[in-house]
């Protein structure tokens, strides 16, 4: 998809310092968000001091979360994708959305199978980091349909 | 019309029910479940669709998982294979309830058909003889002790919604059925939701012989010849050929015909089997119909040349019959081995685990489908098939000396298969002189077929 750079620009103006504070505040250790096609990315350095890598972060035009994936870190393990129990249309709970705070085993999301709710639960508790469904898709068996990061014990 | 077709099975039919798509231009889409990700069909396909964990109730037995499967990647049809949902009247009924197409008979049909006790009667009414048995469904004991004594043992007791050779005793005599009777019945019950059984005669020495048909919507019903399907290992079939060895030539076109005209009349419609048993008068009689496309249809495929899949879907999809039976020829003789991945030398123990060579067979007119590849794993969840041979020639020599050749070309290590039995089968002189029947191996005994297979290259 064209994209164009001025736009692009203003877009990461206005959201970057949005996410670094949105990082700053849960504590995750990266935060991702799409809007018009492009993905911002906002990772911090450190666990402990959270920077975005200046004076952009990760911006891809209309590319694919997949094709940034780096060597698995500290955060990474700390991760939790949590998955689809049925295939069907997915409809997320409505605190699902970047820096959401989940509770372990609470319910996340339904899956319309033949107009019959079925649950997908949180195995964790966690924030959710990332996004990888909309409500209304269509979705397979064990689908990942978000992330969960994990911030520490007691916190949830 | 069709336009997009969920393939709900696994295996090798899931690749031949794709490559049926392909060929008529229609799109597909791979069902499979958590066990199958690695599946030759989810490779190949174009698009694949997670279904369930590895547990076939979860996931190709489910009819909410594969139809809401269906939904999500926006098919128009479900094609079922062979097993699983394929013979499943209420399946199909909530498949049209989506607007799906099921790629087989209708509800309403599948439901007529469903009952074996039933479609005896039915067909007999229609013309077909059928072997002597009970009137139905016996109600209880007394009633079955009381319609065996009137058949005269042995009997063959069989569950009225078995299927897939599973669900049958053969009974010997009052005693036995004093004893066996409550058992057969919960086995029933436990198989196949559906305690009802029947009985018939047994007949010891028989072929089983079966005919393919195939009827449009409009009713015109077709039959593209005969398979014999008489080696067998519990009711469980090992080797098909066509044309069958049993039938004189006059026998057989009068059968056949008789066979189609009854099918069409009695309101079937689609792709189906009825299977017979040839007793040593030589005559078929009736036993039961399976209404899906069949493990071993490529025998009438390369005797026929006509592309069974694709005729089923093309009928499901509401065209009529596009061809006559007179131009249905049926041209030499074929003959499919099914290799398993089962022990012979141990009681055909059903074997799982990583593929680790992997060397299909070629040359003229050797078919071999199959969904294995090297460092392919099989899984212990389904069915013990790994792979069909199918071998045409002109002769039933020819094709058994062609099978030969290509049964040597065959490399499955990894798991034990059935291989080396069929090598030892090619030569045993009751198969060669085509009087095998289905009491053959009780009579011969594995060992023996094993040993006389040529030794292996060292």
């Amino acid at each position: 998809m064209p994209h164009n750079t001025e736009r692009l620009g203003d877009l990461i103006d206005s959201l970057v310092p949005v996410l670094v504070e949105r990082l700053h505040e849960t504590g995750l250790g990266e935060i991702e968000i799409e809007r018009d096609g492009a993905i911002v990315r906002v990772r911090a350095e450190d666990l402990n001091t959270p920077v975005a890598s200046a004076p952009a972060p990760t911006a891809q035009r209309g590319g694919t979360p997949a094709a940034a994936a780096a060597a698995p870190s500290a955060a990474d393990e700390r991760r939790h994708p949590v998955r689809s129990t049925a295939v069907g249309f997915v409809k997320l709970a409505p605190d699902i959305h970047v820096g959401g705070k989940v509770a372990k085993g609470s319910l996340v999301a339904t899956v319309d199978v033949l107009g019959v709710d079925v649950e997908v639960r949180a195995d964790h508790g966690g924030i959710v980091a990332k996004l990888r469904c909309a409500t209304g898709d269509p979705v397979e068996y064990g689908q990942e349909l978000f992330l969960l990061e994990s911030v520490g014990e007691g916190k949830l | 019309m069709i336009k997009r077709v969920l393939i709900a099975n696994r295996g090798e039919i899931a690749l031949r029910i794709l490559r049926a798509c392909r060929q008529l231009g229609i799109e597909a889409v791979v069902a499979y479940s958590e066990a199958d990700r690695e599946s030759r069909a989810v490779l190949v396909a174009d698009e694949a669709i997670c279904i369930g964990p590895a547990d076939a109730k979860r996931s190709y037995l489910s009819a909410p998982a594969v139809i809401s499967a269906a939904l999500a990647t926006g098919c128009d049809a479900i094609h079922p294979g062979y097993g699983f949902l394929s013979e499943n009247a209420a399946f199909a009924e909530a498949a049209a309830a989506h607007g799906l197409t099921f790629i087989g008979p209708s509800a309403e049909v599948l439901e007529r058909f469903e009952s074996k006790a039933g479609v005896r009667a039915l067909l007999a009414k229609h013309g077909l003889p059928t072997i002597p048995g009970s009137d139905g469904v016996v109600a209880d004991e007394t009633a079955a002790a009381k319609a065996a004594a009137k058949i005269g043992y042995p009997v063959i007791l069989k569950a009225s919604a078995g299927g897939g050779g599973r669900g049958m005793r053969v009974i010997q005599n009052a005693d036995d059925l004093a004893q066996l009777f409550s058992l057969c019945t919960q086995e029933a019950q436990a198989a196949f939701g559906d305690g009802s059984l029947y009985l018939e005669k047994y007949l010891v020495d028989t072929h089983h012989v079966e005919v393919q048909i195939a009827v449009d919507k409009a009713g015109t019903a077709l039959h593209f010849g005969e398979r014999d399907c008489s080696v067998q290992r519990r009711h469980q079939k090992l080797v098909e050929e066509s044309p069958s060895t049993a039938l004189t030539p006059k026998v057989r076109e009068e059968f056949l015909a008789r066979a189609a005209k009854a099918i069409g009349a009695a309101g079937y419609r689609n792709l189906g089997t009825l299977e017979f048993l040839v007793g040593p008068d030589g005559k078929p009689y009736f036993i039961e119909i399976n209404c899906r496309i069949q493990v071993e249809h490529p025998v009438t495929e390369a005797v026929t040349g006509v592309d069974l899949v694709a005729l089923q879907i093309r009928l499901a999809a509401g065209e009529l019959m596009p061809m006559t039976q007179a131009e249905v020829e049926r041209r030499g003789h074929a003959i499919e081995f099914r290799l398993t991945a089962e022990d012979p030398a141990q009681e055909f123990r059903p074997q799982a685990g990583e593929i680790t060579t992997f060397r299909s067979p070629s040359g003229p007119w050797v078919r071999f489908d199959s969904h294995l590849y090297a460092g392919y794993e099989v899984p212990p969840y389904y069915d013990s098939l790994l792979a069909k041979l199918i071998v045409w020639g002109n002769t039933r020599e020819e094709a058994i000396a062609r099978s030969r050749a290509a049964l040597l070309e065959v490399e499955i290590d990894g798991v034990a298969t059935t291989r080396d039995f069929f090598l030892g089968l090619l030569e045993t002189p009751s198969f060669l002189n085509g009087t095998a029947t289905t009491g053959m191996l009780d009579a011969i005994g594995t060992a023996d077929i094993l040993a006389a297979a040529p030794k292996a290259r060292a």
